[in-house]
């Protein structure tokens, strides 16, 4: 597990399947090999009224991470991180007289996964309720754990192949973790973070 | 040396030349009068092409003479030692036995030579900085290298560990007296070095992540081309005579990998190059450069 960059790309009046095709086509120029498919996805639960303060849990799956569910609840106040196996989603589904799901509001980032040298891209569609909502870039330097070490070289990947897109900072996640190690977590964390953008941002078929 | 042989190759080349030509004259006398003499005159035809051959004869004669006479005589008789029983030989095998026998003369001749002059060459450049100089002013003698108590190498280990603040050596002792130490450099890589007494033998560089094994490669490209370079560097800092430095310096290069993903290269000024970060550190400058760069 290797520091992972996330990272919107602009659709620009071309549709996902084109857009998908396009990166595709930009990557294996590179010399990428493409590597079977990947999915994240994503859903929300929040604690009913009886409960008190209301609350919010994400559960996360990532196809890197198969046997693990990720989940993070939001006080409001704190975010708190769990990573536990496969059981969890039936201890959810238990809970369902406490935590109910919103189910308009599943957000899924799914498409092909490619190798490169010790990079690994995934090119996802995401879609929120299976709406289409853009384009999410994830990028992995494998061989590295710190932030800090290898944002630069990271920076001069997606811009080797996503053009001048690129923002000059890393995302506002990462820029308080820069020095610090880098887990599955923090991915899960960047993707809830633009899952959430997604949720909010208007589209075809807007639920929030 | 060269000319005596260019000489006696003229001599024995006019020898042929005359015997070829005193065949032609008796061949010329057994056949006789032949058709082509004609009718008219033909014995005077005859003497005339005997006249002839026997000339050419006379100056291939002389030219063989002048040849040996500008030859020089061996000084005295070619001591042969055992070798001269060799030609007496009868069994078919060892007949071949006198042809392998000159030719590993010719190798051994060569040797000496060749020898001689890399001996000249060397003694112009002397090494003033190794062991000669150093060992007569501290007198201290050192046999071997590959041999010496475990509590040196442990000295030596525990200073390198001083040395650097962000390497983290281990040590353990699969195989007594040499040690196996691992050092981790930052949170970067660690490197698996193995001791042949205060020689390094083998390095293996993974990620933080992998096993401890010497024997298998990184899965990560980087590290499997870091891992390459690490080997030729052990062998450029390799020195018999002070094995000590040579550990010392080598830790010295490899320390600069601590900017492994941070450094963009010194030539192109990119980061990546086939998908690589600069793998290669200068041996005496420890500045980035990409294998393609440097």
């Amino acid at each position: 597990m290797g520091v992972t960059i996330l990272q919107q790309f602009p659709t620009e009046n071309r549709t996902g399947p084109d857009t998908i095709e396009l990166l595709s086509k930009r990557i294996k120029a590179l010399g990428a090999m493409q590597h079977g498919n990947f999915l994240v996805d994503c859903e929300t639960y929040t604690s009913v009224p009886q409960l008190g303060h209301q609350r919010t849990v994400h559960v996360l799956h990532n196809s890197e991470q198969p046997a693990t569910v990720f989940s993070i609840l939001d006080t409001g106040t704190k975010t708190i991180p769990l990573a536990t196996d496969g059981l969890f989603d039936l201890l959810m589904m238990k809970m369902s007289s406490f935590y109910t799901s919103k189910k308009q509001t599943k957000a899924e980032s799914k498409g092909p996964r490619f190798e490169i040298g010790d990079f690994c891209v995934k090119l996802g569609t995401i879609t929120v309720s299976s709406n289409f909502k853009g384009i999410l870039v994830e990028v992995e330097y494998k061989p590295c754990v710190v932030p800090a070490m290898c944002w630069d070289l990271m920076k001069e990947f997606l811009q080797g192949f996503l053009g001048f897109s690129v923002p000059s900072t890393p995302p506002t996640y990462l820029q308080n973790r820069m020095q610090e190690l880098y887990t599955p977590i923090d991915t899960i964390h960047q993707y809830l973070e633009q899952f959430m953008i997604y949720r909010k941002s208007p589209g075809i078929g807007v639920r929030t | 040396m060269e000319r005596d042989i260019e000489q006696l190759n003229l001599a024995l080349n006019n020898v042929k030349i005359l015997r070829s030509n005193v065949r032609l004259v008796f061949e010329s006398l057994s056949s006789g009068l032949r058709t082509e003499h004609g009718e008219e005159g033909k014995e005077n035809k005859f003497i005339l092409e005997l006249q002839d051959l026997l000339t050419l004869v006379n100056n291939n004669l002389r030219d063989v003479e002048g040849a040996v006479s500008s030859l020089t005589t061996p000084p005295g008789p070619f001591s042969l030692g055992n070798s001269t029983h060799l030609s007496q030989e009868t069994t078919q095998e060892r007949q071949q036995l006198y042809g392998q026998l000159v030719n590993s003369y010719k190798w051994t001749d060569k040797i000496r030579e060749y020898s001689a002059i890399a001996g000249n060459i060397l003694a112009t450049n002397s090494f003033n900085k190794t062991y000669k100089t150093f060992g007569t002013k501290r007198r201290k003698t050192q046999t071997s290298n590959h041999n010496v108590p475990p509590e040196v190498i442990e000295n030596l280990i525990t200073s390198i560990d001083r040395l650097f603040s962000d390497v983290a050596i281990t040590s353990s002792r699969p195989f007594v007296p040499n040690p196996l130490i691992q050092a981790s450099l930052g949170r970067v890589l660690k490197a698996m070095i193995a001791f042949k007494g205060l020689m390094i033998e083998w390095v293996v560089v993974k990620a933080h992540s992998e096993s401890n094994d010497l024997w298998t490669e990184s899965r990560y490209k980087v590290f499997r081309k870091v891992t390459e370079n690490c080997h030729a560097a052990m062998c450029h800092f390799h020195s018999p005579m002070m094995p000590e430095l040579a550990v010392r310096s080598f830790m010295h290069w490899f320390h600069s990998y601590i900017t492994l993903f941070s450094a963009p290269c010194k030539r192109c000024g990119n980061h990546l190059h086939c998908n690589l970060p600069p793998t290669w550190r200068d041996l005496r400058t420890l500045e980035p450069y990409h294998e393609e760069c440097k």
